[in-house]
């Protein structure tokens, strides 16, 4: 029972060490890019999220199929997941205007969002997702490549505003979601690429940043409130009886 | 460039910087499908409820519609968790407070609300002492420009 209390206070000890705003964690290897920290991901940082950013028309906006453009006509904002706190997932979550923290442990790297509270797990260990690991957020697996960090995201669920939910284009169980992530400066950028053959003709994507976070800044819990997200629902005009 | 112009440089960038932190916290959902921002609405009356939980906190107010009943107003805000790096809290706004909210309508017929809203007390000052207390359209603050 002792070395079971010792092993969880020594737990709690190194996530809470690893937590700290700003700070490296202290088992990270030495010759690796530092991505850890609270990171701005607001107006501050970049413009807000819409139904033309991060995917502009006439630039990066993704070349959907015919079945992507039937699902697209047929969708209904009152369905999207959202208004019942279901998170937004790659490549949308990475664009969110909120905060977002980076832990950096030496076989995984921990992406928490604080928008809906959602942590994502990208394995560095060389594991590969089973059948099992389908998710809303996909399983993640990422390497260091030179002063970058390469994260490849699979095994997700079928989710109808899983691409954009500005734009109601969904993503299959086939999304896969590269990012790239690397330093600029004091600011960290991602180039988020995403591929899924069952709704684009081919792959689209975009390049965007976060600014450090305010300084002694900690992540506060979301707590989506799921009558509250959909509270403003019924001001729209039905589009289906 | 004169003293005015040196203003006006000013003005505009406090007003993108307005602009900037108001569509922060609008963020979790496009209004245009729930509200028409070609138009403006004004209720002033008593706070019945103030919910203050994410995604959007939501003020209740009870006042006259445009034919005089007196109908419950939904006035969405933005994320509290954005909200409160602003300065609002749970207690910034009391039940029974007098306030007046001007903003754009909601689309459905027959529904009272109101989003991207500017509130302030009836005589037009601010609710939060220092702190920012509108949260207006990027258009709004486009046709101040």
């Amino acid at each position: 029972m002792k070395a079971t209390r010792g092993c969880a206070a020594a737990l709690l000890v190194a996530f809470a060490l690893a937590s700290r705003p700003g700070a490296q964690s202290p088992a990270a290897p030495d010759n690796i890019p530092d991505f850890s920290g609270i990171w701005d991901g607001t107006a501050r940082a970049r413009p807000v999220n819409s139904d033309n950013v991060p995917w502009t028309r006439g630039k990066n906006f993704p070349e959907v199929n015919e079945r992507a453009l039937a699902y697209m006509k047929v969708f209904d904002e009152a369905i999207a997941p959202k208004y019942d706190c279901q998170p937004a997932t790659p490549p949308a979550i990475e664009y969110d205007p909120y905060m977002m923290e980076v832990v950096q442990w030496p076989d995984r790297v921990l992406f928490r969002y604080e928008k809906d509270d959602q942590l994502r797990t990208v394995w560095l260990d060389g594991r590969k997702p089973t059948s099992l690991d389908f998710s809303l957020q996909g399983f993640s697996v990422g390497h260091y490549e030179g002063n970058a960090l390469i994260v490849e995201t699979t095994n997700f669920v079928f989710d109808i505003t899983g691409f954009d939910d500005y734009n109601g284009i969904p993503s299959s169980s086939q999304k896969r979601v590269r990012e790239r992530y690397w330093r600029d400066g004091s600011d960290l950028r991602v180039t988020v690429t995403v591929e899924d053959p069952m709704f684009l003709r081919k792959p689209a994507e975009y390049t965007t940043r976060w600014i450090p976070g305010p300084k002694g800044y900690r992540l506060s819990a979301f707590n989506c409130d799921p009558e509250s997200a959909r509270a403003s629902v019924k001001f729209m005009p039905a589009k289906y009886k | 460039m004169t003293v005015q112009r040196y203003l006006s440089a000013a003005a505009v960038s406090i007003a993108a910087a307005l602009v900037l932190s108001a569509a922060s916290t609008l963020a979790h959902h496009a209004t245009t499908a729930f509200y028409d921002s070609s138009k403006k609405v004004e209720a002033q009356g008593k706070v019945t409820k103030f919910v203050f939980m994410n995604p959007h906190a939501y003020l209740y107010i009870d006042a006259p519609n445009a034919s005089g009943t007196i109908v419950n107003w939904q006035i969405e805000l933005g994320a509290p968790i954005s909200l409160k790096r602003t300065g609002w809290t749970p207690e910034t706004i009391q039940v029974g407070a007098e306030l007046k909210v001007v903003g754009a309508p909601s689309r459905a017929e027959g529904t009272y609300g109101i989003c991207c809203a500017r509130i302030t007390r009836p005589d037009g000052t601010p609710i939060v002492a220092g702190g920012r207390v509108t949260e207006e359209r990027p258009e709004e603050q486009k046709e101040k420009k």
